[in-house]
């Protein structure tokens, strides 16, 4: 049976039901909002990292491939609610605003990727208390032209543009304490990336990384990140933030500068938290539905880390990108490729 | 300059003396030892010390640096894992001490260390290796009001005060005008008296209390 469904949206969705379709499948999209993109179009993300490449470059052609390809069914505003049968004959309910309908694919593609962070459980770091603390997906948004303050950097509380930002890098990643103990993999790069941005756009205002360790394995991440001290004077610091207090109406922050051993107080006038990838709701959910495996996390767990990535701990359901663990955009790409090729020889 | 005492052979000839060196060697260990951190590793509390990663986040929240320059729980775990035991001791021994338990640090370290019961049991890996050679007041009221309870059963006011001067070597203070006016207000108004009370066949329950804590 040539037909497969692909659940997400996402960067990942896209591209794997686009290479699908190309390759004769009929593809139904199942997407739970009313647009194509998943968080990238959610937070607006402006550029990315590391050749500040403009989004709407990368992520129209993917949404304009999967919307032209007659072979592609988008189903917008739909979820999944249960699945019956086996590979190579699911039989998948689909529930829209107008109703429920039951169709019958051959193999099921999960590609519902992960959600960002919500610092409000980090306490300490006064994230929803002080309005100027703010998230890296909240700066995507202020510094997109499209977005709520046409690309100004302002400051939520008083509209000002901040001189002095501090960036909080691993905020609920490699953090035991709420159960994140895993590396986030895009936080160092996304944080040198928005410093950049900045710095590009305000020359005047002094932009302070916290960080623990920078990881920058990625292409060009560690380029960028030499980039930061070197062109832009981006100041980094060894030290992990301890938390967010008002001084003088100021924030200010405590952390420890571990190279000088000694602990620092600093006023600045906006913190940006790096906050992590967790599992998405839609992941959690899925994985109930269909019954596959997830890790420890919630993250999907694949059949063999090694020999199988793509494939579930259920024949004929295949999973890729961000629901496998924490992912940037050009990997995601990546992975709804590979997605595509296993689904294509599985149903030969 | 430092002095260096080492033999030197030129041309085979033999050098002995002193002579001073232009540029001392800033190598600061050839060798790492976990000596020291095997041994906190087995002190209560100390199991945790492993995971610290040195973020920084104890130190950066702890409560103490405003009041105590130089107190750094990080700092404490870094040494005793790479077996600085001479730096800790000449610079920190008198500042481990000092943590107040409010235990920020514990519950906001990433790791999942329990930092201030890791500071305590590195103080007492240096108080079991007798660094501190006179007991401060606080460690000797301690010490006697533990031997009291555990002797008696219960604490007599005169005595415990008198053993702890006497502990200290201030009885000397102890007589002194205001400490003895003190004194007798408190036995006139019936705040402590001079015999306190003995319980009954407290013996059997201390010799048991000893055995316990051997």
């Amino acid at each position: 049976m040539k037909t497969v469904l692909v659940i997400g949206g996402g960067v990942t969705g896209l591209k794997a039901s686009h290479e699908l379709a190309e390759m004769g499948y009929n593809v139904s999209l199942v997407e739970k909002q009313d647009y194509l993109g998943g968080q990238v179009a959610k937070h607006k993300y402006y550029k990315l990292a590391p050749d500040m490449r403009l989004v709407s470059e990368v992520l129209d052609p993917v949404i304009k491939n999967v919307e032209s390809n007659s072979n592609i069914k988008v189903h917008k505003h739909s979820t999944i609610t249960a699945l019956s049968g086996n590979a190579p004959e699911f039989k998948v309910k689909i529930k829209n605003s107008k109703g429920e309908s039951e169709e019958t694919f051959g193999a099921i593609v999960v590609a519902t990727g992960f959600e960002h962070f919500d610092p409000t459980v980090k306490q300490e770091y006064g994230y929803s208390r002080f309005k100027d603390v703010v998230t890296n997906a909240e700066v995507e948004e202020l510094l997109n032209p499209n977005g709520p303050t046409k690309g100004e950097l302002k400051r939520p509380s008083d509209g000002k543009i901040p001189k002095k930002v501090a960036i909080f890098q691993c905020v609920g990643s490699r953090d035991k304490q709420v159960g994140n103990p895993y590396c986030c993999r895009v936080g160092c790069v996304v944080s040198t990336k928005q410093a950049i941005e900045i710095k590009e756009k305000y020359p005047d205002t002094e932009v302070y990384v916290y960080y623990m360790d920078m990881r920058m394995f990625g292409r060009g991440w560690e380029e960028l990140y030499g980039k930061a001290m070197e062109e832009y004077e981006v100041i980094f610091t060894r030290g992990r933030g301890a938390e967010v207090t008002l001084k003088n109406q100021q924030l200010s922050l405590r952390a420890e500068e571990t190279i000088m051993d000694r602990p620092i107080q600093h006023s600045v006038d906006m913190i940006i938290l790096a906050a992590g990838q967790a599992p998405g709701d839609g992941t959690i959910e899925a994985a109930k539905i269909l019954g596959i495996k997830q890790n420890e996390y919630g993250y999907l767990a694949p059949k063999d880390d090694f020999l199988s990535p793509n494939e579930s701990s259920k024949a004929g359901i295949f999973i890729a990108g961000a629901d496998k663990g924490p992912l940037d955009v050009e990997n995601c790409i990546v992975e709804g490729a590979a997605v595509a090729a296993k689904v294509a020889s599985s149903l030969k | 300059m430092a002095e260096n005492t080492d033999k030197m052979v030129i041309d085979g000839v033999e050098l002995v003396g002193i002579w001073k060196e232009f540029m001392p060697s800033r190598i600061l260990y050839e060798d790492v030892t976990t000596e020291f951190l095997d041994e906190v590793k087995k002190l209560p509390g100390g199991s945790t010390i492993a995971k610290c990663y040195q973020c920084g986040t104890c130190t950066g929240g702890c409560t103490l640096p405003e009041f105590v320059d130089k107190f750094n729980p990080r700092g404490f775990i870094n040494l005793v894992r790479r077996g600085h035991y001479d730096i800790l001791v000449s610079d920190y021994k008198d500042l481990v001490w000092k943590c107040v338990s409010c235990n920020r640090c514990t519950h906001r370290c990433p790791r999942g260390v329990n930092t201030q019961e890791v500071v305590r049991a590195i103080a007492k890996f240096l108080e079991d290796r007798k660094v501190f050679g006179k007991l401060t007041n606080d460690e000797a009221f301690d010490e006697i009001f533990m031997d009291e309870v555990i002797n008696d059963g219960r604490i007599d006011e005169v005595k415990i005060v008198k053993d702890f001067y006497s502990k200290t070597g201030r009885l000397k203070d102890m007589m002194s005008g205001d400490q003895l006016s003190l004194g007798f207000k408190m036995f006139t108004s019936g705040r402590i008296k001079l015999f306190g009370g003995k319980i009954k066949d407290w013996k059997k329950v201390s010799q048991k209390l000893k055995e316990e804590l051997q």
